[in-house]
C-alpha cells in the first residue's frame, strides 16, 4: 500500500523546493545558529559588575576598606562617589547607577568602640531580578566583613586568630560556573525546533493548497499517508541538521558539553520533532491562506515554547492554571530532558514519563491531524 | 495626418545584461486602437510599463499625450489610464467604493464622480450591484469595472495591458466592443495582447519579437505586405505526414498547422493547387480539399518568425 | 490634497472590513498582558532546598532554623542519606541541599570547626547565585554568634557581636517584583507587533494584487500613498498603548509615575520609527510570506531578544550592548521604563528620545527613498 517508490518524488521535490527558497533554508539552518549565537551571548541573569554608585560621608580608612572590600568583586563596579545627599536621586533616576552606597558619618567611630553600624544601601529595583541579585551580594559581603571584624576583635583582645567554628562548602552541581548560556542552550533548541518544524511544515502544506498543487498530487495514485511522509520527511532531516548545529555552536562559544548520551538525544529530539510535524499538519487543516496559517503556527510554537516550557521563566513561579497548562505542552518535558542529557548526563531511567508522554502526544496530534487532513483534502 | 498620441524614439530597457526592449519606436495616432502583439515575455509589457511611468527606460524617449515620459510623468499621469491583466481593484471595497476612491485620487469632485459613477456602472453592466464586492462579480465584469475605473477621469489614452487574460470568449467580445466604443469618442487605445484574433481589431498593429519591432501596420497591410505568396489551406487525414512531405518540397517555402488543416504557402512562380496536389500524390496521400485563403494574422505572424529563425508558438 | 483624504477614506474601510481586525487590535495586547502578567515571574524570593541532617542535634536544629527563619529557604524535605539529594535536585525539586556532618553539634560545643556542605543546582543560575549569596551570608552570621558565644562560656565576658548591617532600601519596586519590569516593555512590544507586521504586510499585499501598480498611475504622490497606509496602524497603536497602559495600571497596580503626556508623546514618535520600519521591511519583499518571515525573524526576534524586553541589556557582553544601540526599541524601554517606574522627565531621558528622533527620521527617509524607487 504504502511505497517507497512513490514517497521519493515528493521527498526530492520537497528538498528542491527548500534549496531553492533560499530565505526559507536560511529561516530552516542560518537562523537557528544564529538565534542560538545571539541569545547565548544575550539570553543573561549572570549579574556582575553592577554600576555602584558610593557616597561616603565618613571619608576614613575604615570606611575606604569596607568600599574596597565591595569593589574588589566583579559583582560592583564604583561609577561614581558622591558628595551631597540628593545627588542620589539623580544617579539612581539617571540609571547611571544601579545601586548606592551609604556610609554614614562616623562609621569609623563607632566601629571603633565596638558599637554595629548601620549602613544603608539603595537599590534601583526596576529590574527584579538584578536587584535581587545584588541585593544577595550586599548582604554576603557585609556579612564577610562582620566576621572579620569580629575576629579582628577577638585578635585586638589577646585570643590569636580563632578558626572559624564553621566549615561551610558550596559546590555547585550540573552549571559550577554559574552561567546563563548552560541553562538556555538546551531550551534555545527545543524553541527553535519547534518553531522551524510547525511553521515550515504548515507552510508548505497550505502553500500547495492555495497553488493547486496538492489537487494535482492527490489525482494521481499516491497514498496520502506518503504524501505527508514525503513532505515532512525533508523537514525532519533538516531539523536533526539544525539540532547539530545548534550543539556544535554551544559547545564552540559556550562550553557546552552534553554529558548524557547523543543518541539518546537525538531519539528524544526526533520524537520532539514528531510533535512539531504533527502540530504543524493541524495547523495547515485549520488555515486557508498562508498568513493565517503563519499566524497560527506561531502562535502555537512560539508561545507555549517560549513562555509555558521553563525555557527562560521557572514554572514553579507561575500561578497554578498556567502550571496545569504547562503539563500539556510536550516542549515543558523535552527541555526538562535536554536539561537533563545535556547538564547532568542523565539516563533514560530519570525522564522515562517524560518520553512516555511526548509520545502520546505526539501520537495523539499525528492521528487527529491526519484525520483531518483526511477529511479536508479526499 | 491625425494628431499624434504617443510616440517613441528609440525605447531601450536593459535589466542587467538582457534587454527587455531594444530600440523601439512607434507612434500612435488620437483615437487609434492600436495594438502590440508578441508572445509572453516578448517585451510588450514592459514598453507599455514604461510608458506608463512604472519603469524608468534605460534610454531613448517617449511622448504621452504630447508630455515627455521622463521628464513631465505628472503631467502623462493625469492624462492616462492603465488597467493590467491583474484584476487590479481592492477585492475588500464595494463596486460603488473602488469607484469612488479611483475618481478621488484622480482628483475628481464628488459631483464629478458621481456623474462618472453612473457612466461606470452602466458601462460595465453593473446595475444594482453597486454595493457587491468585487469578488462576487463573474470575470467579465469585473474587467469592464477594472476599465470603466481607469476610464473615470476621461483619459486622452488608455494602456491596456493584455486585458482580456481568463474572461471567456463572449465576455471577450463585449469587452472589445467597449473598447472600440472608447476609441470612437476619440479615446487612444494601446493594448497589448497575445491572443491573434483580438489583434484583427486593431486598427494599427505592432510585432514585437525579443524585444525588437519586426513589423507593423494595419493588420489587412500586415496580411498583403508580408505574405505576397498565395497561401492554400489543405485538408487531409494525415497532417503530419502530409506536412512532412510538402516542406520537404523545394517549390514549396512554409507549411504549418491549425487544427486538422494545413497552411501552405507558395513560390509565386508555380501554379499552388497543382504543387499540393502532385507532392501529395508522390507520396500516397490523400487530399480532399485545397484552396487559396486569405492569410490571417497567424500567417503573418509564423511568417515573420520565421523568418527572425524562431521556431516558436505564436500563442 | 484631496487624494489624500481619499486614500486615507479607503484604508479604513479596508481596515473595518478586515475580519482580523479585533483579534489584532484588541485580543491580541489583552492576551500577552495577561500572559506576561501572570505566566512570567523571575522573582527570586524564595529557593527551595532541602536537608540532610546526619547529626540530629540541638546545634544542627538550631542551624537548620536560622535557614528557614530567613524566609528565602522554604525546606521542601528531610532527608537522611546524602544520596538521596541528587534525586530531589535532578527532578528540580530542590535547588539547594544542605548537608549536616555527624559530630556537627559536638564539634560546635568543643570549638572544632563543624562541617556543613551545600550543593546548589546551578542550572538555573540566577536562583542559584541569590541563593548562595543569602545561604553564605547565613552561614557566616551562625559562625560568628558560635564564636563570640564560644568566647563567652569560656569566661572571657560577653562581647558583643559588631556588624556592619546593610539596610537595603529598594527604590522604584520595593517590592522586587519582575513584573514591574517586564509588563512597561510589554507597552513597546505591543506597538511593535502592531506597527511593523501590519504596515509591511498591507503594503506588499497592494503589490501581490497589483492595486500598487494601479496607485502609482495615477497622479498620486509617493508620500500620500505612504501616509495613507501608516495612518491607520498609527492608530491602532495608539489605540493598542492605551489599553496596554489601562491593564497595567488597573489590573496590576503598576502606577505611571512619570508625566502621561510625555509617554504618549514618545510612544508616538517610537510608533513612527516601527512604521518606517514595516516600511522598510515591505520594501524588501515580494509577498507577504516572505514580508511575514522577514518581520518575524530579522526584525521581532532579534529586538525582542536585544533590547532588554526580559532580559537587561546591562548583563550582556560588551559587544552585543553596542549592537543593541542599533535597535529603536532598546530606546523606548528606556524611555518606557523610566517614565513608568522612576519617574523620569524628558531632562534625564533627552539622550534616548534623540536617539529615537534621529532613527525615526534616518528609517522613515530611507524606507521612502527605497519605496520610491522600487516602484519607479
Amino acid at each position: 500500500m504504502i511505497s517507497v517508490h512513490r514517497i521519493r518524488p515528493i521527498i526530492k521535490k520537497e528538498f528542491r523546493q527548500v534549496r531553492r527558497d533560499k530565505r526559507s533554508l536560511g529561516v530552516l539552518l542560518v537562523v537557528p545558529a544564529f538565534m542560538l549565537v545571539l541569545f547565548g551571548y544575550a539570553l543573561n541573569y549572570d549579574v556582575k559588575h553592577v554600576p555602584l554608585a558610593i557616597y561616603d560621608q565618613d571619608r576614613t580608612t575604615t570606611s575606604r576598606e569596607l568600599t574596597d572590600g565591595f569593589l574588589h568583586t566583579e559583582y560592583f563596579d564604583r561609577i561614581a562617589t558622591l558628595t551631597s545627599e540628593h545627588q542620589i536621586d539623580s544617579v539612581l533616576t539617571g540609571q547611571i547607577a544601579r545601586a548606592v552606597l551609604v556610609i554614614p558619618v562616623n562609621f569609623e567611630r563607632d566601629l571603633a568602640a565596638n558599637r554595629s553600624v548601620k549602613i544603608q544601601v539603595l537599590v534601583d529595583g526596576s529590574n527584579a531580578t538584578n536587584a535581587t541579585a545584588a541585593a544577595g551580594y550586599l548582604a554576603e559581603m557585609s556579612q564577610d566583613y562582620s566576621t572579620r571584624l569580629s575576629l579582628d576583635l577577638l585578635a585586638r583582645n589577646g585570643f590569636g586568630r580563632p578558626t572559624l567554628p564553621i566549615d561551610y562548602r558550596a559546590r555547585i552541581w550540573y552549571n559550577p560556573e554559574l552561567t546563563s548560556p548552560k541553562f538556555l542552550v538546551p531550551g534555545l533548541i527545543g524553541f527553535i525546533l519547534m518553531i522551524s518544524t510547525v511553521i515550515s511544515t504548515s507552510l508548505s502544506i497550505v502553500r500547495e493548497r492555495e497553488k493547486g498543487t496538492i489537487e494535482q498530487i492527490i489525482v494521481s495514485p499516491i497514498h496520502p499517508m506518503e504524501l505527508i511522509v514525503g513532505k515532512t520527511l525533508p523537514y525532519v532531516l533538516i531539523s536533526l541538521v539544525s539540532t547539530s548545529l545548534i550543539l556544535l555552536v554551544g559547545y564552540i562559544l559556550f562550553d557546552v558539553v552534553v554529558r548524557g548520551s547523543l543518541l539518546l538525544l537525538y531519539g528524544e529530539a526526533l520524537i520532539f520533532l514528531l510533535c512539531g510535524l504533527g502540530l504543524g499538519i493541524w495547523v495547515s487543516t485549520v488555515s486557508t491562506r498562508q498568513e493565517q496559517a503563519f499566524q497560527l503556527a506561531t502562535l502555537v510554537s512560539l508561545l507555549p515554547t517560549f513562555m509555558l516550557s521553563g525555557f527562560a521563566f521557572p514554572i514553579r513561579n507561575m500561578p497554578w492554571p498556567i502550571q496545569a497548562l504547562t503539563y500539556i505542552n510536550p516542549a515543558r518535558y523535552f527541555l526538562w530532558i535536554l536539561r537533563g542529557i545535556v547538564l547532568r548526563g542523565a539516563g533514560l531511567e530519570v525522564f522515562w514519563q517524560e518520553t512516555l508522554f511526548m509520545m502520546l502526544f505526539a501520537t495523539w496530534i499525528i492521528v487527529v491531524s491526519w484525520n483531518r487532513l483526511r477529511r479536508k483534502v479526499l | 495626418m491625425q494628431k499624434v498620441s504617443i510616440e517613441a524614439h528609440s525605447l531601450t530597457k536593459r535589466f542587467g545584461s538582457f534587454t527587455a526592449v531594444d530600440d523601439v519606436s512607434f507612434s500612435v495616432a488620437k483615437g487609434e486602437i492600436f495594438g502590440f502583439l508578441g508572445a509572453n515575455g516578448s517585451g510588450k509589457s514592459t514598453t507599455i510599463r514604461m510608458l506608463t511611468g512604472l519603469l524608468q527606460s534605460t534610454s531613448g524617449t517617449a511622448t504621452v499625450a504630447g508630455y515627455d515620459i521622463n521628464k513631465q510623468p505628472e503631467q502623462v499621469k493625469m492624462r492616462i489610464g492603465y488597467m493590467s491583466q491583474k484584476f487590479s481593484l481592492y477585492a475588500d471595497l464595494t463596486v460603488a467604493e473602488n469607484i469612488r476612491f479611483w475618481g478621488g485620487i484622480y482628483g475628481l469632485t464628488d459631483a464629478k464622480i458621481a456623474e462618472r459613477r453612473a457612466w461606470a456602472i452602466q458601462t460595465a453592466g453593473l446595475e444594482g450591484r453597486e454595493a457587491s464586492l468585487p469578488s462576487a462579480l463573474p470575470g467579465g465584469f469585473k474587467q469592464r469595472l477594472a476599465l470603466a475605473c481607469a476610464m473615470l477621469h476621461e483619459p486622452e489614452i488608455v494602456f491596456l495591458d493584455e486585458p482580456t487574460g481568463g474572461v471567456d470568449p463572449i465576455m471577450r467580445r463585449r469587452f472589445w466592443d467597449l473598447i472600440r466604443q472608447l476609441a470612437e469618442a476619440g479615446t487612444t487605445v494601446f493594448v497589448t495582447t497575445h491572443y491573434l484574433d483580438e489583434a484583427e481589431y486593431c486598427n494599427r498593429l505592432m510585432l514585437i519579437h525579443a524585444g525588437r519591432i519586426i513589423a507593423g501596420g494595419s493588420p489587412q497591410e500586415l496580411k498583403t505586405q508580408y505574405i505576397q505568396n498565395p497561401v492554400m489551406e489543405v485538408e487531409t487525414d494525415r497532417v503530419i505526414e502530409a506536412m512532412n512531405a510538402l516542406s520537404d518540397d523545394p517549390r514549396i517555402e512554409e507549411t504549418s498547422v491549425f487544427g486538422t488543416l494545413l497552411h501552405v504557402s507558395i513560390k509565386p512562380e508555380y501554379n499552388a493547387e497543382d504543387v499540393i496536389k502532385s507532392v501529395l500524390a508522390a507520396h500516397n496521400l490523400p487530399l480532399h480539399r485545397a484552396e487559396r485563403i486569405v492569410p490571417s494574422l497567424e500567417d503573418v505572424f509564423i511568417h515573420l518568425l520565421d523568418q527572425q529563425g524562431v521556431t516558436s508558438d505564436a500563442s | 490634497m484631496r487624494a489624500i483624504l481619499h486614500i486615507l477614506r479607503k484604508e479604513f474601510l479596508q481596515l473595518r472590513r478586515d475580519p482580523n481586525i479585533v483579534r489584532l487590535i484588541f485580543i491580541g495586547p489583552i492576551a500577552q498582558l495577561l500572559i506576561f502578567g501572570f505566566a512570567i515571574n523571575l522573582d527570586v524570593n524564595s529557593v527551595p532546598m532541602i536537608v540532610c541532617d546526619l547529626d540530629h542535634s540541638l546545634q544542627s536544629h538550631d542551624f537548620i532554623a536560622r535557614f528557614e527563619n530567613s524566609g528565602y529557604f522554604p525546606i521542601v524535605a528531610y532527608v537522611d542519606r546524602i544520596g538521596d539529594i541528587d534525586d530531589y535536585l535532578q527532578r528540580g525539586k530542590a535547588s539547594i541541599a544542605i548537608t549536616i556532618s555527624r559530630e556537627f553539634g559536638r564539634k560546635i560545643a568543643k570549638g572544632e570547626p563543624a562541617q556543613v556542605q551545600a550543593i546548589v543546582d546551578g542550572s538555573e543560575s540566577s536562583a542559584a547565585s541569590v541563593g548562595i549569596s543569602y545561604a553564605q551570608a547565613i552561614v557566616a552570621g551562625y559562625s560568628q554568634q558560635v564564636m563570640l558565644a564560644g568566647f563567652a562560656r569560656r569566661g572571657f565576658g560577653m562581647l558583643r557581636p559588631i556588624s556592619v548591617e546593610p539596610e537595603i532600601r529598594v527604590w522604584y519596586n520595593p517590592d522586587l517584583r519582575s513584573r514591574n519590569y517586564i509588563l512597561p516593555g510589554l507597552l513597546g512590544m505591543i506597538l511593535m507587533q502592531a506597527t511593523v507586521v501590519l504596515t509591511a504586510l498591507a503594503i506588499v499585499k497592494e503589490k501581490e494584487t497589483g492595486t500598487m501598480e494601479q496607485l502609482i498611475v495615477t497622479p498620486v504622490k509617493t508620500w500620500q500613498i505612504i501616509i495613507g497606509k501608516l495612518a491607520p496602524f498609527t492608530i491602532i497603536g495608539i489605540i493598542d498603548i492605551l489599553l496596554a497602559l489601562a491593564g497595567i495600571t488597573l489590573l496590576f497596580g503598576i502606577p505611571v509615575r512619570g508625566s502621561l503626556v510625555t509617554l504618549g508623546g514618545l510612544s508616538a514618535l517610537f510608533i513612527l520609527t516601527t512604521l518606517g520600519i514595516g516600511l522598510f521591511v515591505s520594501t524588501v519583499s515580494s509577498t507577504q510570506q516572505q514580508a511575514m518571515m522577514t518581520a518575524m525573524f530579522f526584525v521581532m526576534l532579534p529586538m525582542n531578544f536585544l533590547s532588554g524586553f526580559i532580559f537587561p541589556i546591562e548583563n550582556m557582553p560588551k559587544l552585543i550592548q553596542l549592537v543593541s544601540y542599533l535597535l529603536p526599541l532598546r530606546y523606548f524601554f528606556e524611555i518606557i521604563r523610566g517614565i513608568v517606574l522612576r519617574g523620569a522627565g524628558l531632562d534625564v531621558l533627552w539622550p534616548q528620545v534623540l536617539a529615537l528622533v534621529v532613527f525615526a527620521v534616518g528609517i522613515l527617509t530611507l524606507s521612502a527613498v527605497r519605496f520610491k524607487k522600487k516602484l519607479a
